[in-house]
């Protein structure tokens, strides 16, 4: 072993002495190299994926894979699909939109992918951590592929990534975002940021809001192996942006509108509507009190997993 | 041909000559291609479905916002603390029943939607049936929606109508003829009654929403009898029906009991079968026809002959009509009634001049009385002479004392759980006379007050014991006008005991005809499904 | 003397239950029955007397005998061969027109003392009808001794014989023997006053028993099932209210008595029984499929009355245990004892309904003896033809004459 590491080192001892053109010429001083050129992050391109041959290996592996997978572990009740049928009256019912869901696992991107309906489905892009999924180009692609991933940052809306977006919705893309910016640490929600608001105010589309629930319990954060449990997919009325609203408030709607549908899974249709109206709904983010309180307060709000065991021996 | 880019065409009349092609009739549960004899035959188009409303929703908002009449809009009369109870249609509309989302649930979540901003908290939702059968879960989820089902029904504040619950009925008064008025105790006594309507004919609607559907027996046998309906010319025409003038009595009684009702009627196009899709075709004419329509219509027979009775029944019964809602109106009942009718009218008019000898119709696998069921002989007779017969304002397109030629298969099939009572009806009654006014008077009463009726209306799924002579009455008025009736293609012992004559085919129907109307008589071929009315002059 | 005999024949016997199985009323071609010319009959006793008869009825149970379907229990009560009919309007030598009751009971049997229904004047019950001076037979008709109904002439004992009056016609007085059958049953039925009964069965009995109905009780309805045409006709004529095909019964009955109905599943609209049901059933189908609906039907404590002779039926017999249902038999007549605690021979009550409902009109055909299988085969299928008493009509057989001038 020694042996081998003795010639390694003479090797690399070798190559030192070389000079320029057999070695790259080093910066001289005082002169400032250009920057290099990054294919990760918001720089990863991935046009290639919405490429036909690439959207048909992704269908392939959304309706192939991803929903007998989904339908085993998530075993998804879709509900309020009929809400999409407003769009008609808004936008045009082939137009494109952003869904902008809460966040709380991995499993919530598949889950979309393979419950969002057409015509949306087959031409919907998902913005994705650039930081997390783009951070080394083969995750980059295996994302770009799987799920028709591009890269947005997580914490505002860059130039390039606004960039893309708007080129991606001006060619009739719909977009998927989690408007958190992460998946939830603790169950709870995380507050909304802009991101979703300003691109429908930049692009003029609705926006769908759609709640999430039982992915946590599935695959929280952290966790690496999933566990099987129900969850509920929520799609709420289409909103459009007002005349004089900001992005900011833009978001704050949307995040009333999350909240709104995650009170409608718990409770029931009506009951959301009069605490939605009241502004009573509960609050995605959760209470400001200690870590373990918030966990303990999720208990009361969080349905329990069915149990789906037999009670009776197997005769 | 029609597309979405011209406007939708009016209804006409065509003169049947010897270049014309066979006609589409409608069959029970398939089709015939009947050819009509030349020269003296008119057929009666439909018109082509109108356009619907872009925003559905918007207008529904924009109606509640807006009311007709002397009605305040919705927002201002919804406050904390009331009782508020929303009395939508039952199953019997729009038929076939409409694809999702329906107009029902569009309506009442837009409602809901502002009582939950105004903070209301007593909120009951009442299917309007009447004495019609109670509607299963599967039937109020696809009419309300699921998210108000979940919402409402699992803490019993969405059911089904009972008329005979003798603590949830009461009677409010009576009209200046007499008539009790006969109401839902919780719409009574509530502070607003929302009536959420489908106006698919001109019957529907006006006082006849509540005054009938959150009644009961005692308040119907007096606008559901032989006597009104031998005075409603037709009962389509509100004008000229004796039924509507008792329902409008009854409509004024209950305002003066301080019923606050907020009436929210819509209405939609003929859009049946669909613009586009397997059954597309018939509501086309058949000079239209792409090649493709037609090789989809041959197999579709062919497939037809080869399905058994009960597997056709399901295909045909699990068609969604793809209905477009073309208005919304809302504010006081007689205000919004008037728009509703003129925009019924507005799709289904159809201009036609004189009457003649004979009136052919083909019926189809469904009437209101038989979503999710069977269409047994009495629902024929009642769809045949009673609905289609008085689509007509002014006078009936055949003359009195004519024949009319229905054709459909009429099983001697009765649905067990829907309709026991007419069972009886049609084994008993029927059996000893067919003369309405006769069945009124000597069986009625009986059949109304059968406990056993009684109890399957309640905690079943049946109609009610006097339902089935409501059916017969209905085609009173075409029993005392015709002198024949005819049903082509029907079994022979059902049709017999209704009184009818049986015929193999349209050309023996047309034969047997000339025994009462004379030879070579003129033609009528009502051209139905999609609805449509005779404006008869 | 030409006559329609009837012996004892095992493979005929056989091949007439097959033929019968296959079209009622076959088994009079290939069974154990066949025109004879047979010596005329010898009184059997010193007071019997010759009838000739004029008409001479097919009843349902010489039916069951000729299609090999009557039961073995009958085996002991016959004495074969002999000439089946008992339903007879005929001539005395004297020219006297007498109606016969068939029953041979112990007076006619030369027994002393008669047994005790005999003496209560319950002549159907009789104990004694194997014994005494006559071979076994219940009836005239079913006696090697006596010959029957279906032949120029029978030997009657004076107690069975009744005169006719003049202004009856032969039709009308060959009726009065099924007719008191039905005033029996009517009478044995007790019917409350304003109660619901059910005729199951319209048939010659069925028909007869609606109208016994409605003269020797007071019911409030009377249902009644009929499958064809011409019987509902004449079922709601003779005084039905409700007359209904036979698969409608339970759905007519809880109709006609309010009752509700219980469903094997729950509420599904289907009628399987009745939670409560008519006071009374009359039965003149006696098949298993009829007294399966009587059991449905009938209500708690109430009464099934037999009339159809029923052979061996399976019957599922748990409501009759559970709901206290008492099942009778009504075979013929005697001696009735009437509401009002008079007692009257059931055939004086028998001919007055007769002359009253015009029960003659029943009689839809006659056949010459010659024609017997035709005859017969119509009256098994009276009801679908249209007809409802067969008969045969003796009153132009030329043998007539000759027996009369033999006698002089």
């Amino acid at each position: 072993m020694n042996h081998v590491r003795l010639q390694v080192a003479k090797a690399r001892a070798r190559v030192a002495r070389l000079g320029f053109p057999l070695r790259a010429a080093p910066v001289p001083n005082g002169v400032e190299p250009p920057p290099p050129m990054r294919h990760t992050g918001t720089d990863f391109e991935t046009d290639w994926a919405r490429s036909q041959p690439a959207r048909v290996a992704r269908l392939a592996l959304v309706e192939g894979v991803m929903r007998p997978v989904m339908s085993v572990v998530a075993s998804p009740a879709v509900k309020g699909l009929d809400r999409l049928d407003r769009l008609d009256g808004l936008d045009g019912l082939d137009g494109p939109v952003i869904f902008a869901a809460n966040h709380h696992s991995h499993v919530d991107t598949p889950l979309m992918l393979t419950t969002v309906p057409e015509p949306w489905r087959h031409r919907l892009v998902v913005g994705a951590a650039a930081d997390y999924f783009f951070r080394t180009r083969i995750g980059g692609s295996i994302a770009a592929l799987a799920m028709g991933a591009i890269p947005i940052e997580r914490t505002k809306v860059g130039r390039q990534s606004a960039t893309l977006a708007t080129d991606l919705i001006g060619d009739g893309w719909s977009l998927l975002i989690f408007p958190e910016g992460g998946r939830s640490p603790d169950g709870w929600g995380q507050p909304f940021r802009g991101g979703a608001a300003y691109l429908a105010i930049r692009c003029d589309v609705p926006v769908v809001p759609v709640h999430l629930q039982g992915t946590g319990r599935i695959l929280r954060k952290g966790k690496k192996l999933p566990q099987p449990s129900r969850t509920t997919v929520t799609f709420g009325d289409p909103l459009l942006p007002g005349e004089d609203e900001n992005s900011r408030t833009f978001a704050a709607r949307l995040e009333a509108a999350v909240a709104a549908l995650a009170d409608e899974a718990t409770s029931d249709w009506w009951q959301a509507r009069v605490r939605a109206h009241a502004g009573t709904s509960p609050d995605l983010t959760g209470p400001d009190i200690g870590a373990w309180r918030r966990v303990w307060a999720l208990g009361d709000r969080d349905r329990r997993a069915r149990r789906n065991k037999r009670h009776w021996p197997e005769l | 041909m029609s597309n979405g880019h011209l406007a939708p065409r009016p209804g006409f009349v065509l003169d049947v000559d010897r270049t014309s092609p066979p006609i589409v009739f409608h069959h029970g549960e398939g089709f015939r291609l009947e050819k009509l004899p030349a020269d003296r035959t008119r057929v009666i188009y439909p018109a082509e479905p109108l356009e619907g409303l872009t925003d559905p929703d918007g207008a529904i908002r924009s109606a509640l916002l807006n009311p007709l009449g002397d009605s305040e809009p919705l927002p201002a009369l919804l406050r904390p603390g009331m009782k508020l109870t929303i009395a939508f249609d039952d199953i019997s509309l729009p038929l076939p029943p409409m694809r999702r989302p329906d107009i029902r649930q569009r309506v009442i979540e837009a409602v809901l939607d502002l009582a939950a901003e105004a903070g209301v908290d007593d909120v009951h939702l009442i299917a309007a049936l009447a004495i019609h059968r109670r509607m299963t879960e599967d039937e109020l989820r696809h009419a309300v929606g699921d998210r108000v089902y979940d919402a409402f029904a699992p803490s019993g504040r969405l059911y089904n109508h009972d008329a005979e619950d003798p603590d949830g009925m009461v009677v409010l008064g009576q009209t200046p003829h007499g008539e009790d008025v006969q109401f839902s105790r919780r719409a009574a006594e509530s502070d607003l009654v929302v009536y959420v309507n489908i106006n698919l004919v001109a019957m529907d609607g006006g006082h006849k929403s509540t005054a009938t559907g959150l009644s009961g027996y005692t308040g119907l046998r007096h606008h559901h009898n032989v006597h009104t309906m031998l005075n409603s010319r037709s009962f389509m025409d509100r004008e000229n029906s004796a039924l509507h003038a008792s329902n409008w009595r009854m409509g004024k009684v209950l305002r003066d009991a301080d019923v606050k009702i907020f009436q929210i009627e819509t209405t939609v196009n003929n859009n049946t079968f669909g613009r586009e899709g397997p059954l597309s075709m018939l509501q086309k004419r058949e000079w239209e026809w792409s090649p493709k329509d037609r090789a989809g219509f041959l197999t579709m027979q062919q497939g037809l002959k080869l399905m058994p009775a009960k597997a056709k029944r399901k295909a045909f019964s699990s068609w969604l009509a793809p209905y477009e809602l073309t208005s919304v109106q809302a504010g006081e009942v007689e205000a919004v009634h008037e728009v509703t009718t003129a925009n019924v009218y507005r799709q289904q008019l159809v201009p036609v001049e004189g009457q003649t000898d004979v009136l052919t119709m083909g019926l189809p696998y469904i009437c209101p009385y038989n979503v999710n069921s069977i269409m047994n002989p009495i629902l024929v007779m009642c769809l045949g002479l009673g609905y289609f017969f008085n689509l007509y304002r002014g006078k009936p397109l055949v003359r009195e004392g004519g024949v009319l030629i229905m054709g459909h298969p009429t099983p001697w099939e009765f649905h067990p759980v829907h309709h026991p009572s007419y069972i009886d009806f049609f084994e008993q009654v029927l059996a000893d006379t067919t003369d309405p006014a006769e069945i009124e008077k000597k069986w009625e009463k009986q059949f109304a007050e059968d406990e056993w009726y009684i109890h399957l209306y309640r905690t079943s799924y049946a109609y009610h014991g006097a339902h089935p002579f409501y059916m017969w009455y209905w085609g009173a008025h075409a029993l005392q006008h015709l002198g024949r009736v005819i049903v082509v293609g029907g079994d022979t012992a059902a049709v017999r005991r209704m009184g009818f004559q049986p015929a193999s085919t349209l050309q023996d129907a047309l034969e047997m005809a000339t025994d009462v109307v004379g030879p070579q008589p003129t033609i009528t071929h009502l051209k139905n499904p999609p609805i449509l009315m005779a404006d008869v002059t | 003397m030409k006559a329609l005999e009837f012996r004892r024949n095992v493979p005929r016997f056989a091949a007439a239950r097959l033929a019968g199985s296959l079209t009622p009323g076959r088994g009079a071609s290939v069974g154990p029955l066949r025109l004879a010319d047979l010596e005329p009959p010898t009184a059997p006793g010193p007071d019997w007397v010759r009838v000739r008869p004029r008409l001479s009825g097919i009843c349902g149970s010489d039916l069951a005998t000729i299609d090999g379907r009557s039961a073995r229990y009958f085996e002991p009560l016959v004495s074969f061969p002999f000439v089946p009919g008992h339903e007879v309007v005929g001539d005395l030598d004297d020219g006297t027109r007498m109606v016969l009751e068939p029953v041979l009971g112990c007076v006619s049997r030369n027994l002393a003392p008669t047994c005790d229904p005999c003496s209560a004047g319950h002549l159907g019950n009789c104990e004694h009808t194997t014994f005494g001076d006559l071979e076994p037979g219940i009836q005239t008709g079913s006696c090697h001794d006596t010959g029957g109904g279906w032949a120029t002439a029978f030997s009657a004992h004076p107690s069975q014989l009744h005169p006719v009056d003049d202004s009856f016609s032969d039709e009308s007085a060959v009726m009065v023997e099924p007719t008191a059958c039905a005033v029996h049953a009517a009478i044995l039925a007790g019917v409350p006053d304003g109660a619901v009964v059910t005729v199951l069965g319209a048939g010659t009995l069925g028909l007869l028993t609606i109208a016994a109905l409605r003269t020797f009780a007071n019911p409030r309805t009377i249902v009644a099932t009929a499958r064809y045409p011409s019987q509902r006709r004449l079922a709601a004529e003779l005084g039905a209210d409700l007359v209904v095909e036979p698969d409608d019964v339970r759905r007519a009955v809880r109709r006609a008595t309010g009752s509700r109905a219980v469903s094997l599943a729950v509420d599904d609209g289907a009628v399987d029984r009745l939670s409560g049901g008519t006071d009374v059933v009359v039965d003149c189908v006696g098949s298993s499929a009829s007294l399966t609906d009587a059991l449905a039907i009938t209500r708690p404590r109430g009464r099934i009355v037999l009339v159809g002779m029923p052979a061996s039926v399976s019957l599922e017999l748990t409501p009759l245990w559970h709901r206290e249902i008492e099942l009778v038999g009504a075979y013929t007549y005697g001696t009735e004892t009437l509401p009002d605690g008079s007692t009257a021979r059931t055939f004086d009550l028998a001919a007055g309904l007769v002359r009253a409902a015009d029960l003659g009109r029943l009689v839809s055909a006659t056949y010459p003896l010659h024609r017997y299988r035709d005859a017969l085969e119509h009256a098994a299928a009276a009801g679908r033809r249209g007809a409802v008493k067969v008969a045969f009509d003796l009153r132009d057989e030329k043998e007539r004459e000759a027996l009369m001038e033999m006698s002089k």
